[in-house]
């Protein structure tokens, strides 16, 4: 009976069409993922060129103050982008993946954007995660919507009734060639992709398919449920589209709504304003508090000192930048967490709402959400306190600009592993699927099956 | 009056009618047999002007339907086989819908006279149609030919799915219509209902127009063998 | 064409469906959504406005407080610009949150507009964002296609399409009646929108400062009210055409789902393969190439303004830069700001008319797509789209090159030729002067740039309109009667 359900279902031009369908907008997803990784790939060999060739150009520029000479020079951090990364582009399109500063005051830097046209990053990209989430359901729905009505409708469901004492057991069957179908389509993907956009074979590529698994999975389940309400046709499809609906674009956008009301973050502006006044109103104050405070945060710089009387210093100045960050730190900090807050207040969303959990999910897997972002800008100052400490010394004291090797600064690398919450991240999909089979189980048994 | 002249229908290589040639005059009742794809319903549907014969013509009342498709289905009603109807309108709702469409506005009272000539029952008029069974949707359908006064009937297998009592209220009411001087043109499988009502019966087979026989010629039993031998 | 058959087929239509309960349930949580959105969309609009005031008051606070001072310490004190928001951009959020809000102004650098919505949010964003626009564009037009698939379908699979015909209504009749019918029912969730909008456009203490949002919230209408009723045509039509309502509905589905969600970004990614911009990496150092070219500003023994020395030394008959009658650093600088602004804007030039290429890729679509059609018309109507970021865009760098151009024309008028650098204790003006430099005022783009622009959208409803006309008048023979 297996083999008669398969041949009925693959010779039905509709559920082949279906199949095709999400193959070839799979491999437009990979194609685009694959040029996504290329370009930044392009970008950041491009920088370290360029890193190198302004430094010496520079150094040629102002061979006699290193003061002056930090003032230009820019050293760039990269954050590490996953081949993973191609699958779920997440924000990577949005946050730059490099930021290239000097040891000047970091606020004004941090948050510099790179270029990017605002209508593109609107209409987003269609990536593979996109595939999986939107169109993948669509096609399920389309498969399962009609598994019991369409034989009720054609005719058909009074003989199998008649044929057989137990016909749940032949929806199961239809079911999971339907099942199986989709999973081949969903697996072959990910094996495509493995290659095409040369992706490890790791713990967190494991997870990815997993996540997606589970996520086709919960759909499989929902439709089963709904079928089990043994509506009509009609019924079954305006039923499953409508969650499609809610659950691909409504809700999201709801929280997201809700998540901007309850935290909105003024405090992006107010540290633009507190770091730029930090900084320029110590133009106008005297040099010696400035200078005090600058030995309270470093107590090991205590012994240089600004000359007395003199105009100006690269001490001072450095101070001054100093303050500028000390003085919005609080500012800074609040920020942080008000993100930090939006980021849980989704992810809790997400546990009841699988679209969201598993967007969330996989970007966070493939390192391209609000969190690796986060982790970015701590990395970037720590990278930022780190070049301030080398040069400090150096700075106080003169010292010659050829006594430091220019051309040994090339890019750093942030590289995070991705951590694996494995019950995190996969139980809530199994909880979701697992309360609709057992709903639909009670509604199998309460309906006795009729003609 | 409905005449088809030398009728032929092709699809590509296949022939749905071939050169028919038939005349129903005012008042005659003509049942149209044959089997399944035979062009029972390919001629109806000539008359109604859904298709474009590919030989030959169909007039009513000598107006030919090719030229004044507007004006020939004015003289036309037709009932489908299956009468499906708006089933959140009552009956007297739906044939207030459908006449006006034709141009004709009747107050309740008119409605109603219709649907009881048609047969329905008074109870049922300001039913929802969705709950009538299917010999009460047909008279609902009947009551719209009548509402519209045509001059012609045209039917699809008009007795599938009636039981007995209600085939042969439909008999009594195509007599009636047919002594006001409808013509009506029946396609059917009923080999007894044709013999019981019409005037004349046409057998068809592939295309063609095979016999006609006046029904009071003929028994029963004989049309029936006759209808074995021709099909 | 019959009015009264119009009017008969159209009606049937609405009291059908207004007849069964999922219909009424599902324009009912509909509206709950559109009000939701128009509401919070509103909410928002306000608080980020205040906001940005606050802040606004702020900067220009701060500004004229400061002390005396050297005037180019005050062209590196800078300014910060905040970008408002038009009246109308509750209605559609447009591009707003994937646009920056608050750029940092000085001499000699263009920085870039930081802090939009989207770099803040975590990847919810991009599921997209309830407002009245979205809903009006993309889920209204599935609402109406799931009302109308089956519209003539059904009435074929009934046989009361044959009767229909046969009681001599034509085939435009019926199509354009159901449409009219279908528009009908999309107009039961517009229309309580559109007056919300009204509303809340009349009672917002910023639109009686942009009283061209009123004729720009006309023709929002009018552009709605044309998209809405090309959808019901040609949910009807399909219905038409179709074998079965089944097929009906897959094609509508697919329609939807390739148009919305699928077409945009595919144009999207082929528009920047066809057209691609630099990364910010790569723009600064083209720029900054040119500008070394140029030469330092800050340093007035710059051997490439040596030229522009001597060329004033003769005019003035002096030997040195110190006896020239006005302060020669300050007007090097102001040379050097013209030249290096008028590099980067013809850099900046270059890109946005690539982006402007990208975006025009899109609008091509709009001829296959009502959808970009429409939401174009909306973002620009509601000043959500690109056009009105550009414009704020360049309405902060003029400010940005006055602001520096103002404190070096301080500079050179007052401060003494004798002094060595900005940090020295003689070199300061008073700071009565700070007050001379007017506030930034974000303006919004005229109500004609804003029409002018999007002609192109506006023609391809209009073709849209014509395409479906001239469809369901000629291409009728074909359709089947059963």
């Amino acid at each position: 009976m297996t083999a008669l359900l398969i041949k009925n279902f693959l010779r039905s031009k509709g559920l082949l069409t279906g199949l095709l369908v999400l193959l070839a907008a799979g491999f437009v997803s990979l194609n685009i993922g694959k040029y996504f990784l290329e370009k930044n790939k392009e970008i950041i060999e491009k920088t370290a060129e360029y890193q190198q060739k302004s430094i010496a150009r520079n150094v040629a520029f102002h061979p006699k103050e290193i003061g002056l000479l930090l003032y230009y020079v820019r050293f760039g951090l990269v954050n590490e982008m996953p081949n993973l990364a191609g699958l779920s582009i997440g924000q990577r399109d949005i946050n730059p993946s490099l930021q290239s500063v000097t040891i000047r005051n970091l606020e004004e830097q941090k948050y510099t954007t790179d270029l990017q046209n605002p209508l593109y990053q609107m209409l987003g990209n269609m990536d593979f995660s996109f595939v999986l989430i939107y169109l993948f359901p669509l096609i399920i729905i389309a498969f399962c919507f009609n598994l019991i009505s369409e034989e009720k409708e054609e005719g058909t469901w009074s003989l199998v009734l008649s044929q057989s004492a137990n016909p749940l057991k032949m929806l199961r069957l239809k079911m999971l060639v339907r099942y199986t179908s989709v999973l081949v389509v969903l697996l072959l993907l990910l094996l495509v992709a493995k290659f095409y956009l040369v992706i490890p074979f790791d713990a967190t590529f494991l997870a990815f398919i997993l996540t997606s698994i589970l996520y086709v999975s919960f759909w499989f389940s929902l439709a089963w449920l709904v079928v089990s309400f043994q509506k009509n046709s009609s019924q079954n499809a305006l039923i499953l589209l409508l969650s499609w609906v809610m659950l691909t674009i409504v809700l999201p956008a709801g929280i997201n709504a809700i998540t901007v009301t309850l935290y909105p973050v003024p405090e992006a502006f107010s540290s633009v304003l507190e770091s730029r006044d930090g900084y320029h109103n110590k133009w106008d104050e005297p040099k010696e508090p400035t200078v005090a405070k600058f030995h309270q945060h470093y107590p090991q710089f205590s012994q240089y000192r600004h000359p007395e009387g003199k105009d100006y210093s690269w001490l001072w100045y450095y101070a001054m930048q100093q303050m500028g960050d000390d003085e919005a730190a609080t500012n800074a900090q609040a920020f942080k967490e008000k993100l930090q807050k939006r980021n849980t207040i989704s992810s809790i969303a997400g546990l009841f709402f699988p679209t969201i959990h598993t967007q969330l999910s996989l970007n966070a897997l493939s390192l391209s959400d609000m969190d690796n972002y986060l982790h970015f800008i701590e990395k970037l100052e720590g990278f930022h306190e780190q070049k301030r400490l080398h040069f400090y010394p150096k700075i106080f004291t003169d010292a010659a600009v050829s006594g430091e090797d220019w051309g040994g600064f090339g890019l750093d690398y942030f590289k995070e592993k991705a951590n694996v919450h494995w019950l995190r991240t996969l139980f809530p999909l199994l909880i979701i699927s697992g309360l609709c089979l057992i709903l639909a189980k009670m509604k199998f048994r309460k309906n006795q099956m009729a003609g | 009056m409905l005449q088809a002249t030398n009728l032929s229908k092709t699809y590509g290589e296949q022939t749905a009618l071939n050169n028919l040639n038939l005349t129903i005059h005012e008042g005659e009742i003509f049942a149209l047999l044959g089997q399944n794809g035979a062009g029972k319903t390919t001629t109806i549907n000539c008359f109604l002007g859904f298709i474009e014969p590919s030989g030959g013509g169909v007039s009513i009342n000598g107006v030919s339907v090719a030229d004044n498709a507007l004006e020939t289905k004015k003289y036309l009603a037709y009932i489908p086989e299956t009468v499906m109807l708006y089933a959140n309108l009552t009956g007297t709702e739906n044939l207030a819908f459908f006449s006006s469409l034709a141009g004709f506005s009747y107050n309740e009272e008119q409605l109603s006279g219709f649907l009881s000539k048609a047969g329905l029952q008074t109870a049922a008029h300001n039913q929802r149609v969705g709950g009538y069974s299917k010999g009460m949707r047909q008279k609902v359908g009947i009551a719209i030919a009548i509402a519209k006064k045509a001059k012609a009937l045209l039917l699809d297998e008009p007795t599938s799915g009636l039981d007995p009592k209600a085939s042969n209220e439909f008999s009594e009411i195509l007599r009636e219509l047919a002594k006001n001087g409808t013509a009506v043109l029946m396609a059917t499988h009923d080999i007894f209902r044709a013999k019981e009502v019409a005037n004349r019966i046409g057998i068809m087979k592939e295309g063609n127009l095979v016999s006609v026989i006046d029904a009071k010629d003929i028994s029963a039993n004989e049309l029936e063998q006759l209808y074995l031998q021709t099909v | 064409m019959r009015i009264t058959i119009l009017k008969l087929l159209s009606k049937l239509v609405w009291s059908s469906k207004m007849s069964n309960r999922g219909t009424l349930w599902l324009i009912g949580i509909v509206n709950v959504l559109v009000v939701f959105a128009l509401i919070s969309g509103f909410r928002n609009l306000n608080q980020q406005q205040k906001t940005a005031e606050h802040y606004s008051h702020e900067v220009r606070e701060r500004w004229e407080s400061r002390p005396d001072k050297h005037p180019h310490r005050m062209a590196h004190y800078g300014y910060v610009a905040f970008r408002q928001r038009f009246p109308l951009s509750f209605f559609d959020f447009g591009m707003d949150s994937y646009l920056g809000n608050a750029v940092f102004l000085e001499a000699h650098r263009q920085n870039t507009a930081n802090f939009s919505e989207a770099s803040l949010s975590n990847g919810l964003l991009r599921f997209g964002e309830i407002s009245a626009g979205m809903i009006l564009q993309l889920l209204l037009p599935l609402l109406i296609f799931f009302w109308g698939f089956d519209l003539v379908a059904r009435e074929r699979e009934h046989g009361t399409l044959r009767i229909l015909l046969t009681q001599g209504v034509s085939w435009q009749e019926i199509i354009i009646g159901k449409s009219l019918g279908l528009f009908y029912l999309a107009l039961s969730i517009f229309v309580p929108s559109a007056v919300l909008g009204l509303i809340l456009l009349f009672f917002s203490e910023y639109t009686t400062e942009n009283p061209q949002s009123y004729f720009r919230y006309l023709l929002l209408i009018i552009s709605y009210l044309v998209y809405f009723f090309v959808l019901a045509a040609l949910a009807v039509f399909v219905s038409a055409r179709a074998k079965s309502s089944k097929s009906a509905l897959i094609q509508l589905i697919g329609v939807w789902l390739f148009f919305t969600l699928m077409l945009p970004k595919l144009s999207q990614v082929v528009g920047q393969n066809i057209f691609p911009t630099p990364s910010k990496i790569e723009f600064d150092t083209t720029v900054e190439q040119e500008l070394i070219k140029q030469g330092d500003s800050h340093n007035p023994n710059d051997p490439h303004f040596r030229a522009l020395k001597d060329s004033l030394l003769a005019a003035y008959k002096v030997d040195s830069t110190h006896k020239l009658p006005f302060n020669y650093a300050g007007y090097v600088m102001r040379e050097g700001e013209k030249l290096s602004t008028e590099t980067y804007k013809k850099h900046e030039a270059q890109l946005i008319e690539t982006y402007q290429k990208q975006q025009n890729v899109v609008r091509l679509t709009a001829f296959l797509n009502p959808y970009v059609a429409i939401k174009n018309l909306s973002m620009a109507l509601s000043g959500t789209d690109y056009a009105a970021y550009n414009d704020f865009q360049h309405q902060a760098e003029a400010f940005r090159y006055k602001l520096a151009q103002t404190m070096n024309e301080l500079q050179i008028k007052y401060i003494s030729n004798k002094v060595k650098n900005s940090a020295d204790k003689n070199a300061t003006i008073s700071k009565k002067n700070w007050a001379d430099l007017p506030d930034f005022h974000h303006q919004f783009l005229a109500f004609g740039e804003v029409c002018q622009n999007e002609i192109l959208s506006g023609m391809s409803l209009f073709f849209w309109v014509l395409g479906l006309g001239i469809l369901v008048k000629y291409s009728v023979k074909n359709l089947k009667a059963f």
